[in-house]
């Protein structure tokens, strides 16, 4: 397996330019995926490491030789598409065997590697059908082993669940998981679905309106979001954010919302900007209700979950929240209920939308 | 009960289509009926009355007659290299403008993508003069080549591939791509065998038009060894065929469209798909 490093690459669809010198490396082995919604950019940068979008500036490396001029097919890598993308009139194993054909593979090292990979995906029984005679799921089964036949340097995965149905998705999301912890193969997953990336990646990449805005573990990226945007993007429901002032505990903020309540959260002071509008960003999971709570709000909305209810809630000044309840919540649209905030884990956001945290 | 009248009432209204369907099919084929009985019958009996049709005596004869014409199978013959020739050349040059037209990306794709189009409104007789004298000058006229050429330039047939072409997912393409194929083996290997509907329809209807082309082989090929079975049986036509020959021009009709029949026989599926606007789904 193979490293990959993407050095100042940038892309331009006419005079728009879509990815902007643009610099990252996967390790050899790594699980990463670039997460974001529709139209950031994700899968242009993908298709640029495969070689199916051109490179307008900058360098693309895959174990270290450069690939950024050479066709698809010379940059050894696989990719699995969102439609699967397979040659419908060939059967099975003959959709897993063109690639190796065409790069001259011997007949009977072909017919081992389709074995393998049909015992792996547990589709021997599908070898003489044809893609049309086969469900949602076993199409991509049959795309992830071509893909895997052919033992590239990396594999480069296109939102491949994204045509799956709910229960199948969360099936074949630990299937992909349990295929990496096999192969440990360097592994790119595009996706816009927040938990895919969080429950499949080793580290995630966060992308918005063309530009990268986080690289991190899931657990930084949910636990200490760099900017506005990733909080509200990662994290279901999104991270409540909530206008406040400043003021100075001991060298810590203690955040004043706009009805007086106060929420002392871990961040230095002397890391905020001076000047400007602020905003504390705390998870449902962090606003309780209890009985010792000190900022009151009014239930809108009860949403229960089974194992826990989120509650709407609107406080004094007008803002809204969410608030997490336990499964057994006694709670009815209507009530006024005293919260209380987990300051320890609340970060602070400035009028850029940079993040403020607790230091480590 | 009321759900049972509704699928009685559904019932009913089945086979009142049905019905209906079959009363059109029977009138579209009330004078191929009546041209078969007329070529079954001797000439003698239609100057009387071609009611006598409808009875005994039948005959052979107008059949025999045919082929007593000595150029009939050679005709026969003419006909099928052009039609396969014409229909053979739509379909590769049609297939590789259609793939070029659809993946291809070049400088005035698109306008030239237009002017192909625009051929399809240019009348056959509009050029017919022009195409004559170029054929003329070329010394062209009496060989196949001179009778094939003209029909290659199919501009729906252009359309067609290119639109189908156009509704394959570039997905496909680029795994392919990804799978070390060349430019070509993608074209050969991958994308043209997804087209055979779209193949079929053009193949069929680019063979009946050839095979049933009367203007263009009336005027190149002069040489009765070089007429094609349409040209052919009319040159066989006496000046009062009418009333002294009906039975004979009848068995010509049949015996002319039986070709066209064993295609329609064979490739039904395909025709009642492209008549139905479907090929391309």
């Amino acid at each position: 397996m193979s490293s990959i490093e993407l050095d100042s690459v940038s892309k331009r669809f006419g005079s728009v330019e879509v990815i902007s010198e643009l610099s990252l490396t996967i390790h050899s082995g790594e699980f990463i995926a670039f997460l974001g919604p529709s139209g950031c950019g994700k899968s242009t940068l993908l298709r640029m490491i495969a070689g199916l979008e051109t490179v307008n500036g900058g360098e693309i490396r895959i174990g270290g030789e450069r690939v950024d001029h050479l066709p698809p097919g010379a940059r050894g890598v696989a990719m699995v598409f969102q439609h699967y993308a397979l040659y419908p009139h060939m059967t099975v194993f003959d959709n897993l065997a063109f690639g190796l054909k065409n790069i001259g593979t011997p007949h009977d090292e072909i017919a081992r590697r389709i074995e393998e990979a049909a015992r792996i995906l547990e589709i021997g029984h599908l070898l003489q059908r044809k893609p049309g005679q086969l469900s949602g799921g076993q199409r991509q089964r049959v795309a992830i082993g071509r893909a895997l036949v052919k033992d590239p340097k990396a594999y480069l995965f296109d939102e491949p669940l994204s045509n799956l149905d709910a229960a199948l998705r969360v099936r074949t999301r630990v299937e992909l998981a349990r295929l990496h912890q096999q192969t440990r193969a360097t592994t790119i997953f595009v996706t816009h679905d927040q938990v895919e990336a969080m429950t499949l990646a080793s580290r995630i990449v966060v992308m918005n309106a063309r530009k990268v805005e986080q690289v991190g573990t899931p657990m930084e990226i949910y636990g200490r979001p760099a900017t506005e945007f990733v909080a509200r993007f990662v994290g279901s429901p999104a991270m409540n954010f909530l206008p406040v002032t400043v003021r100075d505990r001991t060298g810590l903020a203690t955040a004043v919302l706009g009805d007086g309540s106060i929420i002392d959260t871990d961040v230095p002071v002397d890391l905020l900007s001076a000047g400007g509008e602020l905003r504390v960003g705390v998870r449902a999971e962090a606003i309780h209700v209890r009985p010792d709570g000190a900022i009151p709000g009014k239930v809108e909305v009860v949403e229960r979950l089974g194992d826990r209810t989120h509650l709407h809630i609107r406080l004094k000044d007008g803002s809204t929240l969410v608030a997490e309840d336990t499964g057994v919540s006694q709670v009815q649209p209507g009530d006024t209920v005293p919260l209380a905030v987990e300051g320890a884990t609340a970060h602070l956001f400035d009028d850029a939308g940079l993040a403020y945290h607790a230091r480590q | 009960m009321a759900a049972s009248e509704h699928i009685v009432g559904r019932g009913i209204g089945n086979k009142l289509i049905l019905l209906s369907v079959v009363l059109v099919a029977v009138i579209w084929m009330l004078p191929i009926a009546w041209t078969l009985l007329l070529s079954l019958k001797p000439n003698s009996e239609l100057m009387i009355s071609t009611a006598s049709a409808f009875h005994p005596p039948y005959t052979l004869k107008n059949y025999t007659d045919i082929f007593q014409s000595s150029g009939v199978f050679r005709w026969l013959w003419n006909s099928a290299v052009v039609s396969v020739g014409v229909t053979a050349g739509i379909l590769i040059l049609s297939s590789l403008a259609g793939y070029g037209f659809a993946r291809a990306e070049f400088k005035g794709r698109d306008i030239i993508f237009v002017l192909v189009l625009l051929g399809l409104a240019v009348p056959e007789q509009a050029v017919i003069i022009a195409r004559h004298q170029m054929f003329s000058d070329l010394k062209m006229h009496n060989t196949y080549p001179a009778i094939i050429l003209p029909g290659l330039s199919s501009a729906f047939g252009v359309f067609l591939m290119t639109q189908y072409f156009k509704a394959i997912p570039k997905d496909i393409d680029e795994a392919a791509m990804l799978d070390n194929a060349s430019r070509f083996k993608i074209f050969w290997k991958v994308l043209l065998p997804l087209t055979v509907p779209a193949q079929a329809t053009l193949g069929i209807f680019s063979f009946l038009g050839a095979w049933n082309d009367y203007l263009w082989p009336l005027i190149s090929a002069t040489k009765p060894e070089m007429f094609t079975i349409t040209v052919g049986m009319a040159s066989t036509q006496t000046n009062f065929a009418q009333s002294e020959g009906l039975g004979f021009l009848m068995a010509q009709a049949i015996f002319a469209g039986l070709p066209v029949f064993i295609v329609y026989l064979f490739f039904q599926k395909y025709i009642v798909r492209a008549v139905a606007g479907a090929a391309i789904n």
